[in-house]
């Protein structure tokens, strides 16, 4: 026959289970609570020749009703099987988890308070007296570290204490707190003759007031019909759960005044993060920030640049090679002027897909994306949108097809059709690695100008686009704001990202070159004929449209390009690589007749700089991808609103182009 | 302690604030400005937002390999917004 049976209540990671496997040691049982999931862990231990048993309640935030580790735990107090409750508070967080003693006052069954982890709080300088606590509750209160072997006698001692005294919290301040509250006191009185065993008429009220289920469906069953009446409609009126619990904060900083000193001085802002949260500095600091990361994107890429060049000085040998052992000339420009090249291509993308993803998955990594997604997140609400947004923004950063499906956790549906309308403007992974390279090929050191140009292009893009497009989509009272608890920064973990900036290129690079390969042979079939390429499809039809195509800056190979883009940006790329190739095919006979051995100066001597820019900012500012706009079919569920934006992202990318044109021709 | 709707209407309003900020305006400390939060979550009043790209089955709960870093979502900070 055990001398008492100790209940150890305190919320997830209060320090609970190393008491009680501290206390019990070999003797505790471990099984399920009768038709639940929750672990049910039971023991006993000696202590003076007296056997104790100790139940170790479910870890849950309150006395509520909300889940089933409460419920459990609410029960098992309630039952009587426990003759003390240990109610378990972190010490270096008072303010936080003595809401659990707060929630248990105005149960009669005794208890006392342990503060555990006082070598935590020690460390953070603050000093608590509980011999301050302990007068103001009424009940045994000590100051514990459950890792501290020396502390048990005491914990004993206390334990024993609370028992022989039948110690009972002393509520009486709080509920000087709840009379303040509208219709407490008449509830209160209401429920004075409740009859709900081990529950005082308080702690019933103040249950009813955060209308609590199960309490709620005991009052009705024990009350007349016109005291649930009268009880349901002071509840209605009441602030709920809202009040009572600003009444717990009111009355757990009422008990620790006095009991706790700290040393510390306030934690203030880093300096980095002084300027990111700045409300003017802070949208040029973020802004500086990532075109920084899109220049310094360039380093880790230039070196596998270098192995494209190299790739592409095979490109000669091989047709000589080829054209030694009698292939036929289709097949060797097959080899060379398809295969080869595109694969030239597709390295040189890479170097920039391998680039960005370094430098932007390191921003993550040491926390800086969190401070970038929190400045749009501000700027997102003058859109019309919600900070959620700003996730599915970063993420088309990678690809537009999950910015698109990002866009799912916005519940709001003018507000998702607007994320993902502006989403669409965001550059995708296929074009950060499109855009550098062919920005290198025609534009050399400037290349890094231009990426600047993009960004800030960009950004007015999306700006103007959300004008454009919120009228009718968002409503103001949609609008709701956000919370964000910002991390520490932190050194990066070289391995993990590292892992994940290799897995991405590979993938990157199998997907890539398969859609410029497949592009690439169907254009240079279609430009191919062997009585000259004047008279092959593609030529003739080129030439007829030219003169409208003229108009946005590109000249028809370049148009086509752009097209093809639609499907997926690299098609650009494959569409370039089969125009503008080499050996029996379009471009050689305009360039004077001259072989030219290096892919990248057939480019630069077909088309101008003016009209490079024109197709880079078209290529862009197109809509993303085939799949992306699937998908945003997906997400929207609107033919309408899908054509509208695929519509609208055409026209305007050929007006960029046609601007980027025209400020081309004033440069060069 | 500060009144808890007031802190609710703040959350409101259609900014984004840090629990620095918060505290800052609500004249009180950040501890205090995170249990109420803590407080609010559990009784449903606000909550935690998850984001994934939604394209893979593997980033229900948040991390997503191919979309970000490993535990790339801890170190995005945490959001919450409220339930309307």
């Amino acid at each position: 026959m055990s001398a008492a049976t100790i209940a150890l209540l305190g919320q997830p990671n209060s320090g609970k289970s190393t008491l009680f496997n501290a206390l019990t040691g070999l003797r505790q049982h471990v099984g399920n609570w009768p038709g639940k999931t929750v672990e049910k862990k039971e023991g006993s231990f000696s202590w003076q020749g007296q056997d104790y048993e100790v139940a170790d309640l479910p870890g849950s935030y309150s006395m509520s009703a909300n889940s089933d580790e409460e419920v459990i735990t609410r029960d098992f107090i309630s039952s009587g099987k426990a003759d003390v409750v240990c109610i378990l508070a972190d010490s270096s967080q008072l303010e936080r988890s003595l809401f659990m003693l707060a929630d248990y006052a105005g149960i009669s069954v005794p208890c006392f308070l342990i503060l555990n982890m006082a070598d935590v709080a020690k460390e953070q300088g603050k000093r608590i007296d509980p011999k301050v606590i302990e007068e103001k509750l009424g009940i045994p209160v000590m100051l514990f570290s459950a890792t501290d072997t020396k502390a048990y006698e005491t914990f004993y001692q206390t334990m024993e204490r609370a028992i022989r005294e039948k110690s009972q919290l002393n509520v009486k301040a709080l509920e000087q707190e709840y009379e303040k509250l509208d219709g407490y006191s008449e509830l209160c009185a209401e429920l004075s003759d409740a009859d709900l065993a081990g529950f005082t008429p308080m702690w019933l009220t103040v249950k009813a007031m955060e209308q609590d289920k199960v309490v709620t469906a005991k009052l009705r069953n024990t009350l007349s019909s016109d005291a649930i009446r009268t009880m349901e409609t002071l509840v209605k009126q009441s602030q709920g759960a809202i009040g009572t619990g600003g009444c717990k904060f009111a009355w757990i900083d009422g008990i620790l005044d006095g009991a706790v000193t700290e040393t510390k001085t306030k934690a203030t802002l880093g300096k980095l993060d002084r300027i990111y949260t700045h409300k003017f500095w802070g949208k040029p600091a973020v802004v500086l920030t990532v075109l920084l990361g899109l220049l310094a994107s360039f380093i880790p890429a230039l070196p596998i640049m270098g192995i494209g060049a190299a790739w592409a000085m095979l490109k000669e040998p091989a047709r000589a090679g080829l054209t030694a052992i009698h292939c036929p000339d289709i097949v060797s420009g097959l080899i060379c002027d398809v295969g080869i090249q595109s694969i030239y291509y597709v390295i040189n993308m890479l170097g920039f897909v391998f680039g960005v993803t370094l430098v932007f998955g390191l921003l993550e990594e040491i926390g800086i994306m969190a401070r970038i997604s929190y400045v749009f997140d501000n700027t997102m609400g003058k859109l019309g949108l919600q900070g959620k947004s700003v996730m599915p923004f970063l993420v088309s950063f990678g690809c537009t097809m999950g910015g698109a499906a990002g866009a799912r956790v916005i519940d709001n549906w003018g507000q998702k059709v607007l994320t993902i309308a502006l989403a669409w403007a965001v550059p995708c992974g296929a074009a950060w690695a499109i855009i550098p390279m062919l920005s290198t090929v025609f534009f050399g050191a400037w290349a890094p100008v231009i990426i600047v140009a993009i960004l800030l292009t960009m950004l007015l893009h999306m700006w103007i686009t959300a004008k454009i497009f919120s009228r009718g989509l968002v409503k103001q009272e949609d609008r709701c704001g956000m919370i964000m608890e910002l991390p520490p920064y932190h050194k990066p973990k070289w391995g993990a990202l590292l892992r994940y900036v290799f897995g991405r290129t590979k993938d990157t690079f199998f997907r890539v070159l398969k859609v410029v390969l497949l592009v690439s042979v169907v254009f240079w079939l279609l430009s191919y004929s062997t009585s000259g390429v004047e008279s092959s499809f593609l030529y003739k039809i080129g030439v007829a449209i030219e003169p409208f195509t003229k108009l946005f800056g590109m000249p028809w190979q370049l148009f086509v390009a752009f097209i093809a883009s639609s499907f997926g940006k690299e098609g650009a790329v494959g569409v370039i690589g089969a125009l503008y190739s080499t050996g029996g095919s379009l471009y050689d006979i305009t360039a004077n007749g001259a072989a030219i051995e290096d892919i990248n100066q057939i480019l630069l001597a077909n088309v101008t700089r003016p009209e490079a820019l024109a197709f880079i900012f078209a290529i862009t500012f197109n809509l993303p991808c085939i799949v992306a706009l699937a998908a945003t079919y997906q997400e929207i569920h609107s033919v309408k609103w899908t054509a509208k934006i695929a519509a609208y992202y055409t026209v305007t990318a050929l007006i960029l182009a046609c601007i980027a044109y025209h400020i081309g021709l004033l440069i060069w | 302690m500060i009144e808890m709707d007031e802190l609710l209407r703040l959350l409101q309003d259609g900014n984004t604030r840090t629990i620095e900020q918060l505290a800052a305006e609500l004249q009180t400390t950040e501890a205090d400005v995170r249990r109420q939060l803590e407080f609010l979550e559990h009784i449903g009043a606000i909550r935690r937002v998850y984001n994934s790209c939604g394209t893979c089955k593997s980033c229900s709960g948040g991390a997503c390999k191919s979309c970000m870093p490993q535990n790339a979502e801890l170190n995005m900070g945490e959001l919450w917004e409220v339930v309307k």
